[in-house]
């Protein structure tokens, strides 16, 4: 009976559905750095709070309503740079095990586990550059961060997004004409999908947006200016995108607080989006107009 | 004063060609005024300081590495085989990108252990360029004359076709089409942009009988462009590239055992007048292309 099941896959050609892996979102992003504390004045004047210590690293967890940004300056062998750099990205999915599994069926490289005693093992392959995309499964019932994590005392462990300011995607710099192949890791790791050209968000309509097969968040790939020689090997992920439902009001309440912004080209233009400063020479948001379906819990 | 002569950085040799130690054939290829070199993954485990120096020692040349080769037997395998050569593709590209170079060369598999399903292949191949992707390494994929499934390039153009990755194209080496009389109007169903190698190489024998020969022959008795007996259908056959739209490189692939007893400086003026030969007489090109970035001389 198996045989006769799976030849029913190979002559019809059965499509894989369309979000293979059950992804569901964001878990958090994390930046590595040497310089922790100035990076955490950074996100806390964007509205983040620290909210818990890792166990047995310098790992700090930073949040504001459904996004949590870990801050890591961890050393693990080789050095950390001063500049932070985005490290990492959690997916969650379905089944972080069967995830991890498919992905290196298909090419990925696995990134070797370092846990501690009592630490979770959460799987990761390898991502643009130098970074990572972990899989994570436990995101409901109990957290990733109940485990690795020690919440700060009396600090609120669930602080309000300013201005309903919720995670819409990220920004991935690469090489020249490497667009496709990014589109191909994307979509045949995880089930991304090419946004016509036509469908843009905020001010920044540069490079290939791809979607989330969950819908719910973007990657941004952007390939250098025509006629500029890349030698160096310079892909990275290159800032967060924050998503807004009323951009001016963000733009206010997080100026007031001490960020800057690109000077816009008028209301119009900050009804769609804004770009913050970069600081610490590497560091920017991109926020966007952007109303969620769904409240997140 | 060096005078720069005909216009050929688009032709680069290959290591295998040469004798010695790796400094001394990188030295020889760039005295010939070649600007690239094709490298084997032996030309770096085989370095008397170990790997990371043979590394080191590419990078000092100036010359820029056209391609890594070569991974063999990849495709079609199952289980333990499999995981196994996955380990030895991953361990090829680690170097491979750690020479900045851009391109893993992979021919078809010979083993009577590998499945024949083009779906399998298919699969297989997808993965190698899925691992090679995020280092930006491109896989071109060749058909050895003696392949066990895949032995022509139409066949493995077909199964480049189906696994349909930005990054998987066609390694072709013209002595596979040479020895086995392909004709050179099939060159017209590729996409030149998915050509990512064309290797170069002449023979002396008008014909070759038997699979035995060819490997024989391709192994040992190669010589460059222009050597051999095949002068004519080698430049038809870079015209036929050129009128197609490939611009890429092309790579002397010469396994000849007399040029492993040569100076390594004669075998690279050899390569060198090939070159020469190939860029003015048969492309006829008269002025270096504009734009196009030469090259300094490594300092001393």
């Amino acid at each position: 009976m198996t045989n006769n099941q799976s030849s029913v896959v190979e002559r019809e050609a059965v499509d894989e559905e369309p979000n293979p892996l059950g992804l569901d979102g964001i878990e958090f992003i994390e930046y590595a750095t040497s310089k922790p504390q100035a990076l955490g004045q950074v996100l806390e004047r964007m509205g983040f709070r620290p909210i818990a210590r890792h166990r047995s690293r310098e790992v700090l967890l930073y949040r504001q309503g459904d996004i949590n940004v870990i801050v890591n300056a961890h050393s693990s062998g080789s050095e950390l740079p001063e500049q932070p750099v985005i490290s990492a990205i959690a997916l969650r999915v379905r089944d972080a095990a069967a995830a991890y599994q498919r992905a290196l069926e298909r090419g990925a490289w696995a990134i070797p586990a370092r846990v501690e005693v009592m630490e979770l093992n959460i799987p990761a392959i390898h991502g643009v550059g130098t970074s990572r995309i972990y899989f994570v499964d436990r995101y409901q019932e109990f957290s990733i961060y109940d485990v690795d994590f020690t919440p700060i005392p009396t600090v609120d462990q669930k602080p309000p997004a300013i201005a309903g300011i919720h995670f819409f995607g990220i920004v991935q710099y690469i090489g020249n004409d490497r667009t496709e192949d990014w589109t191909e890791f994307y979509a045949a790791l995880f089930g991304f999908a090419v946004l016509p050209n036509a469908h843009r968000f905020g001010i920044l309509p540069k490079g290939r947006i791809l979607r989330s097969p969950c819908e719910s968040f973007f990657v941004q790939l952007i390939e250098p200016e025509p006629g500029v020689l890349d030698i160096e090997d310079d892909e990275c992920l290159q800032r967060i995108g924050l998503g807004a439902a009323d951009v001016p009001v963000a733009i206010e309440a997080l100026r007031g607080r001490g960020v800057e912004f690109f000077s816009s080209g008028g209301p119009e233009r900050d009804a769609r989006g804004a770009l913050s400063r970069t600081v610490m020479g590497n560091v920017s948001f991109e926020l966007v107009h952007n109303v969620r379906d769904s409240a997140p819990g | 004063m060096r005078q720069i002569e005909g216009d050929f950085d688009d032709f680069g040799m290959d290591t295998i060609s040469l004798a010695g130690p790796l400094e001394a054939k990188l030295a020889a290829i760039r005295g010939a005024g070649f600007s690239q070199v094709m490298l084997a993954a032996r030309d770096l485990v085989g370095h008397a300081q170990g790997w990371r120096a043979a590394v080191a020692a590419v990078k000092a040349s100036g010359l820029r590495v056209t391609g890594f080769q070569v991974l063999r037997d990849f495709e079609g395998l199952s289980g333990h085989l499999h995981a196994y050569k996955v380990d030895i593709a991953k361990s090829m590209l680690e170097m491979c990108h750690a020479l900045d170079c851009r391109l893993l060369l992979a021919c078809s598999s010979t083993s009577v252990h590998a499945s024949e399903d083009p779906q399998v292949l298919v699969r297989d191949l997808r993965k190698l360029a899925m691992l090679a992707l995020p280092m930006r390494i491109k896989v071109a994929y060749e058909a050895l004359s003696w392949g066990r499934t895949v032995n022509q390039f139409p066949q493995a153009w077909d199964l480049i076709a189906q696994a349909d990755m930005p990054n998987l194209g066609l390694g072709f080496d013209a002595f596979h089409l040479l020895a086995t009389n392909t004709p050179l109007h099939e060159l017209e169903l590729l996409e030149p942009d998915k050509i990512f190698l064309v290797q170069l190489a002449d023979f002396m024998w008008n014909e070759i009988k038997s699979v035995e020969e060819r490997i024989a022959t391709a192994r040992h008795f190669r010589v460059f462009p222009g050597e051999g007996v095949h002068s004519q259908d080698l430049a038809a056959l870079t015209l036929k590239l050129h009128q197609l739209g490939y611009r890429g490189d092309y790579s002397f692939e010469v396994f000849n055992d007399d040029y492993q007893q040569m100076p390594l400086e004669t075998v690279a003026q050899r390569a060198r007048v090939s070159a020469a030969w190939l860029g003015e007489q048969v492309l006829r090109r008269s002025v270096p292309l504009p734009n196009r970035m030469r090259l300094k001389q490594p300092a001393r």
